[in-house]
This record gives structure tokens, sequence and C-alpha cells, in this order.
């Protein structure tokens, strides 16, 4: 069972990790703080989300998927929250 | 291959660390602190400290680096004073030799003095099987009987000496939703690591940062009012960890004749018991700590 | 190499320079930093020390939970004042 699922659970967790390693290319290459932002929020959330998936096929345990599903929850909520109050502040900042 | 992950690691933290020290912006500086701190956090658990890291990303990286955010635009602006060479380089040496010496006299004494099966002798008296619970809240509680008294003595200074008042309404709507799912999900979290404390990592400290978490976000989210009766009552449960640690301390004194000794056959329900109260009383305090709340407060 | 020692090493410098920021810097905030930074430098020495082949020490843990959780209230405290105090001269 555990070999199985070995491959597939690599492949996502190599998956996630090219997105979160584009997330940190753009962040250090893009211009201003709106382009870094998008790439940052999405790339990063998707990341996350695959690396804890490959990790859920490899452990093969139910516990620990509920443990990750909750990682990635907490993770997305709360990137989309900063994202959205550091462009709101922003937005404030250049209207002012 | 893991020594190659380990040297990895110290470099980042290093790196991080000198980012944080050396930066000329605050904001850049204080994100690399936290950076930082969540990386130590990850070495500790190499170290085999879980419960040291969960506490250092939770307090040390999270929370502190909240304060000193909160603090860095209200600190007037940097006046760069001209330091001359002779006493940066004078002040590098010392530091490095101060180092050096620390490093080499723990790594020259390594194995004389080890407590580790101390602990593991008495640990079935103590009432719980994590031996860093054990420790805490067991055969050194005057320890934690006296953290918790400087943490009622910091409320205090902080509540009588009072910052600014920080405008949570320029926040804008998308933190309800937020504090809507984070909340519930915080307030679990904690409660498993306060119950989880006696076994496995975890404990009262690191579940009141989780806790001390969602109640900031309750009160950015502006549900919570940051005056009056509210913050009373917060004051009320941020100093109530000290009495009831106190409380507890004498009635053991009474049944067993010893200062902080608990009855062994029960030791558990103590512990636990002492172990909730000190979550709500440390997580208001970090809180009112957070807020700088005074009775008049500059607006 | 083990981790004790790399970690030990890297718990040394970030003392080094936590030291030298202290010592250097004219701005309250970096100093408050620099204290928290020298704090988790000698937790880790005290970690690296207690971390042993039969598992970690328990009481080097306890010490260095206690300690952080009195550093928060330390750096509550000295931002309050420092927020107080307002600008100074050197």
């Amino acid at each position: 069972m555990t070999n199985l699922l070995m491959v597939p659970g690599l492949v996502l967790i190599a998956a996630g990790l090219w997105f979160l390693l584009i997330a940190a290319l753009g962040l250090w290459q893009f211009p201003d703080l709106m382009s870094r932002l998008h790439a940052l929020t999405k790339a990063d959330t998707a990341g996350v989300a695959l690396v804890a998936l490959g990790a859920t096929c490899l452990t093969a345990s139910l516990s620990d998927a509920v443990v990750l599903l909750l990682c990635v929850l907490l993770v997305a909520v709360s990137g989309a929250t900063t994202g959205h109050l550091i462009a709101r502040a922003r937005l404030k900042d250049t209207e002012t | 291959m893991t020594a190659v992950f380990d040297i990895l690691l110290a470099i980042g933290i290093l790196g991080c660390a000198a980012a944080a020290l050396a930066v000329r912006e605050r904001t850049a500086a204080i994100a690399a602190f936290m950076v930082a701190g969540l990386l130590v956090a990850l070495s500790w658990v190499r170290l085999g400290a879980p419960d040291v890291a969960l506490a250092e990303a939770a307090i040390g990286a999270g929370l502190t680096g909240a304060l000193l955010l909160r603090s860095a635009r209200r600190l007037g602006p940097v006046r760069p004073r001209s330091v001359g060479w002779p006493v940066l380089g004078s002040a590098a040496i010392l530091s490095a030799a101060l180092a050096a010496t620390l490093a080499w006299a723990v790594a020259s004494s390594r194995g004389i003095s080890s407590y580790q099966s101390l602990v593991a002798e008495r640990l079935s008296e103590s009432g719980v099987t994590n031996p860093v619970t054990a420790v805490l809240l067991n055969f050194r509680a005057w320890d934690t009987l006296l953290e918790i008294a400087v943490l009622s003595v910091a409320l205090m200074l902080v509540a009588s000496v009072g910052t600014a008042r920080i405008r949570f309404d320029r926040l804008g709507e998308m933190m309800l939703p937020c504090a809507r799912i984070v909340v519930p999900l915080l307030v679990l979290v904690s409660g498993h690591l306060l119950w989880l404390g006696s076994s496995d990592p975890g404990g009262a400290f690191q579940a009141g940062a989780v806790l001390a978490g969602a109640g900031l976000v309750l009160v950015m989210s502006g549900h919570v009012p940051t005056a009056g009766r509210a913050v009373d009552i917060a004051r009320v449960v941020g100093l109530s960890g000290l009495a009831i640690f106190v409380i507890a301390a004498s009635a053991a004194q009474v049944l067993t004749g010893g200062f902080l000794q608990f009855p062994p056959d029960v030791a558990k329900a103590w512990i636990i018991a002492i172990e909730a109260g000190l979550t709500l009383s440390i997580a208001a305090t970090l809180v009112l700590l957070f807020l700088g709340l005074s009775r008049h407060s500059r607006s | 190499m083990t981790p004790d020692l790399v970690y030990l090493a890297t718990g040394a410098g970030l003392g080094a320079l936590a030291l030298w920021r202290l010592t250097t810097s004219s701005d309250p905030l970096r100093r408050v930093l620099a204290l928290n930074v020298l704090a988790v430098g000698i937790a880790m020495i005290l970690l690296a020390a207690a971390h042993g082949p039969g598992g970690a020490d328990a009481v080097p843990q306890a010490f260095v939970l206690t300690g952080i959780v009195v550093l928060v209230a330390v750096t509550a405290a000295l931002l309050a004042l420092a927020e107080t105090l307002g600008p100074r001269g050197d």
C-alpha cells in the first residue's frame, strides 16, 4: 500500500516545491508590491497544498491527513487575508 | 545527508539573524527576525526539543514579531550615530571572544551534569508522562510560579505606562470572515495542546500563546471593545493565573506539608487544573501586553 | 559533525552577532531585537548541550521554555517604556 502511494506522493511534493520556488523567484524578481503579492499568495497556497497532499500519500494515515488538511486550510485563509490587508494598506497609502 | 540539512539550516538562521540586525529599514529587519525565529524552531525540533520549538514559533517568532512591528512606527525615526571604526572593531572582537569562550566551555564540559536519569527516575510520581511538563509543573514548579509573577508584573507595568491606541478600524471587512474560520480552529488547537501537554509535546504556554492569537484576531475584527468592562475582565483573568497558582501551592502545603508538592496519586488532576487556569491567564496577559491599554491611554 | 556541535556553533554565532549589535546600535528597537536574538542564541547553546544520545534532557528544556515566556514579557515592557520616553538624543 505504502509502496503504491510512494511515487505519486514524491511527485506531488516535487510539484509543490516547484510552485514554492516559483513563488520565491517572483517575490525576488518582480518590480512592485502588487505583482509580488500576486506571485506570492497564489503560488504559495498551491505549493503548500500540493506538498500536504504528497505527505498524505506518503503517510497513508487518516489522522495525519486531517492535521495536514487543517494546515492547508489555515495557510489558505491567512494567506488570502494578509494579501488583502497588505494590498489594502498600499491602496490607502497611495490615495492619501 | 542529515548533517548537510543541519548545516544549511544553521547558515539560514545566521543569515536571517544578521539581516535582522544589520538591515537599515525596521520592517524588513523585523521580518528577517521572524523568519529566523521559525528556522530556529525547526532546528530545535532537530535537537529533540519539540515543546520548546512550539513555544519559540508561537511566542518567540509570532508574538514578539507582532510587538516589534507595533512599535516600529511609533518609536521616532532612527538617528544615525557615527560610531568610529575602533569602537566597532573592538566591540566585534570582544563579543566574538565572549561567544567563543561560552561555546568552548559548553563543548568541553559535555556529559558532566545531566538531570536526565533523575527526571526519568521520578517521572512516574509526577502524574504526567511528558518529562518537560513534569519538570515545569511538578519538580521545578517554583520556577514556573515566579515566571507567572514576572508576566503579571509586566502586565501591571504596561497597564500603568500605557501605549498609544491601535486603530483596527482601518483593517477593513476581510477580518471578520477570517476570524469566523480561524478563531474556532485556534480555540480547538489550543485545547488540544493543553490536553496533550501531559503526555506529548504541548502544554499551558503553547496553548496560551495560540489562544492569545485567537484573541488578537477577535480584537482586530472589531468584535471585542478595547475599552471599558471588557478590558477590566481581561485584566482580572490575566492576573488570576498567579492567584490560582498561589492558591494551589498553599492548598498543597496544607494537604501534603510541602510547598508545591502535589499529592502523588492525584497529581495529574492538579497539574491539568493549574495548566487550564494558566492557559487562560497567559492568553489574556499576552493580548493585553500587545494592546498596551491603560486607564488614560493617549489617543 | 553531529547536529549538537553544528547548533552549538550556531548559538555562539547568534550570541556574538547580538552582543555586537547591542553594544553599537543607538536605535531602541534594534537593541530590543538584539536582546531577543541574544536570548535565542543562549537558548540554542543550552538545548545543544542538553541533546545527548538518549534524547534531550528535560530540565534545560524547561529553563528555555521559561526564558521564552519571560523574554516576551520583558520585550513588551521595554517597548512600552521606549514609546513613553520618546525619541531622545544620545
